[in-house]
């Protein structure tokens, strides 16, 4: 075994979920970020109105974006936010990893890539100049979601994540109850919400296919569903790209707009699709 | 109950604003699209059209908190609905309220729904037309079940009497009516083209090879079932508090098309496959519902059609399985 797959190889046997207990009545819970808009971490901080609460009932040992002096080992859980760019990313996520027991990808740059993935599907001479490495001496590396360096345990997907997801995460596992995964489509939350259906007026909606949780906010507000949560484990993508082609978009346009956000986490099967696409200059 | 008034045409609007005075009135609007709202100006009800979504959301409700702990003693919070008229409701989705009270009310009745359900007043409208392409209440047997009942006869309305409390209703507002010894017929009731269903029993065609094109269209996103105006099935979720010990339950309606409403406990999916799922929907709507009461769940509304993203036509699509 190489050094490097010993870093990246999975914990043996099921995920250790820890939980409060007498001797350790409050979890140790960090917030991390690795490149990214640290939109997901203020996510966090938007729960204004439990904050205070959340942080009398966990134990929040390291949290950088807002707090000067951290305790860097050790956690229970790690809520990691953005996506692996650079060499020091790298760095950084693998030594957390060995420090934690259950690792939180904390939206779609650490689930999926997310838009700063996109990089991957251009020529490097479109990208090039607009590098730090000169500046800065970042060494830089494909961008790339948590999960092809290191094991996750949880995903909190969306771009950013719903505050009140991230705080019924908490809620769960201080009540020692292991958080569930939304996976129903966003049209369930939607048409909950009585929105008219955004398909019927042309727009290239992805509700069908995309992973919902959101309720559906971004419909709500008359503007179609992007995908940000990712695929459902239950996507039928071959329907959904000839709902859109008979809808009159083209292979080129669903591909790119289903490539934003769920990008590298496009199953290969799904890529098969775009083949025909792909092969036009 | 087969009392029979008409109405003159300019009454309507009069009737309904009186209505709205006394009572909270829920009819069709046009917003973006034709949908069930609380309305008090009856300029703005729309009758051309089907409403995009059915009245089941004001019954059964989509969202609601059923038990409350405090971290002792649990409580049931039950909100009773205000007295609410509905107008302008279609006979399919009249008889979708008929099949929810059939599921909710018999037996132990639910007292969530009981609560939302007691004090409406259903009056119907019924269709000249079939006012969608997709309809097929004429293949159901679709039964009589409204308070009361208005046929658009031109100049006037024909208004048929369905209940106690339909006709102590038309008492409360018997200005705007005229008595009449019209008895409604058949032939009143009828609707051009939309006995579309052709196939009465479907309990042969479960493994027909003609079910494969349609679920290959399906994209399991739960339209169908959230725009059925009897599809009942919900989901119970624990929802504990952040800030004690208090807890709630709250139930959400639920789909069978989604993969996690036959996940049980250690993460096994009885409907696994989008085929079962599919089928499993409108077998329920069109035989085993019917097994147990005597009755086909579904009333030929269409919505599952209509508001499908892809336009599964189930009713084509069964009708040339059996060609």
């Amino acid at each position: 075994m190489t050094e490097q797959t010993q870093v990246h190889a999975a914990p043996a046997g099921p995920v250790f979920w820890p939980k409060p207990t007498d001797t350790n009545p409050k979890l140790r819970v960090g917030f991390f970020g690795l490149t990214g808009c640290a939109g997901c971490q203020l996510s966090v901080l938007f729960n204004e109105d439990e904050i205070l609460r959340l942080v009398e009932i966990i134990d929040v040992t390291a949290f950088p974006f807002v707090r000067e002096r951290n305790i860097e080992r050790d956690f229970d859980f790690l809520f990691v936010e953005g996506l692996v760019a650079s060499r020091n990313d790298l760095e950084t996520l693998q030594k957390l990893r060995e420090r934690t027991k259950v690792l939180v990808a904390l939206g779609a740059c650490a689930h999926t890539g997310c838009v700063p993935a996109y990089r991957n599907f251009t020529l490097k001479e479109n990208y090039e100049h607009l590098l730090y490495v000169k500046d800065r001496g970042i060494e830089d590396i494909n961008p790339s979601p948590v999960d092809d360096y290191v094991k996750i345990d949880h995903t909190i997907p969306g771009c950013p994540p719903d505050k009140r997801e991230i705080l019924s995460f908490i809620t769960d596992i201080v009540g020692g109850n292991k958080p569930k995964t939304f996976n129903n489509p966003v049209c369930i939350e939607c048409r909950r919400n009585n929105n008219a259906c955004l398909l019927e007026s042309g727009k290239p909606c992805l509700g069908p296919v995309t992973r919902g949780g959101c309720n559906a906010v971004c419909v709500n507000g008359g503007f179609e569903c992007w995908g940000c949560r990712g695929l459902t484990d239950d996507a039928n993508v071959p329907a959904m790209v000839k709902l859109l082609e008979e809808k009159g978009y083209s292979k080129e346009f669903i591909r790119d707009r289903m490539r934003m956000f769920a990008g590298l986490k496009m199953p290969a099967e799904v890529e098969i699709i775009f083949r025909a696409a792909n092969n036009k200059p | 109950m087969t009392a029979a008034y008409s109405m003159n045409r300019a009454n309507l609007n009069p009737f309904l604003s009186a209505i709205a005075g006394d009572f909270e009135l829920i009819a069709p609007v046009r917003t973006d699209i034709v949908r069930f709202e609380a309305v008090s100006d009856p300029a703005k009800i729309c009758l051309d059209e089907q409403p995009f979504f059915p009245l089941k959301e004001f019954f059964f409700r989509k969202h609601e908190v059923i038990l409350k702990f405090d971290g002792k003693r649990f409580t049931a919070p039950l909100k009773k609905a205000p007295k609410r008229v509905f107008f302008g409701v279609r006979r399919c989705d009249l008889n979708g309220v008929l099949h929810q009270d059939m599921v909710f009310s018999s037996g132990v009745a639910d007292p969530y729904y009981a609560a939302q359900r007691e004090d409406s007043l259903l009056i119907g409208f019924h269709c000249n037309e079939a006012p969608s392409e997709h309809c097929f209440c004429g293949s159901l047997d679709l039964k009589d079940f409204h308070d009361l009942m208005f046929f658009d006869r031109g100049e006037a309305y024909l208004v048929q009497v369905g209940s106690g409390k339909g006709a102590a209703f038309l008492k409360k507002f018997k200005k705007f009516f005229t008595a009449s010894d019209y008895a409604v017929t058949d032939e009143d009731r009828f609707i051009e083209g939309v006995d579309k269903l052709k196939v009465k029993d479907i309990s042969g065609v479960y493994d027909n090879p003609g079910w494969k094109p349609m679920v290959d269209a399906c994209l399991s996103c739960g339209a169908c079932t959230t725009l059925c105006p009897t599809c009942y099935c919900f989901e119970l979720r624990e929802v504990p508090s952040l800030q004690d010990e208090s807890s709630e339950r709250v139930r959400e309606w639920s789909s069978c098309q989604l993969k996690e409403f036959t996940k049980v406990s250690g993460g096994f999916v009885y409907r696994e496959s989008r085929e079962d799922r599919f089928k499993h929907r409108i077998f329920h709507q069109l035989d085993y519902f019917k097994e147990k009461n005597g009755v086909n769940l579904c009333v030929g509304c269409g919505r599952c059609i209509t508001g499908c993203p892809t336009r599964i036509d189930f009713v084509t699509g069964i009708n040339e399985m059996k060609a």
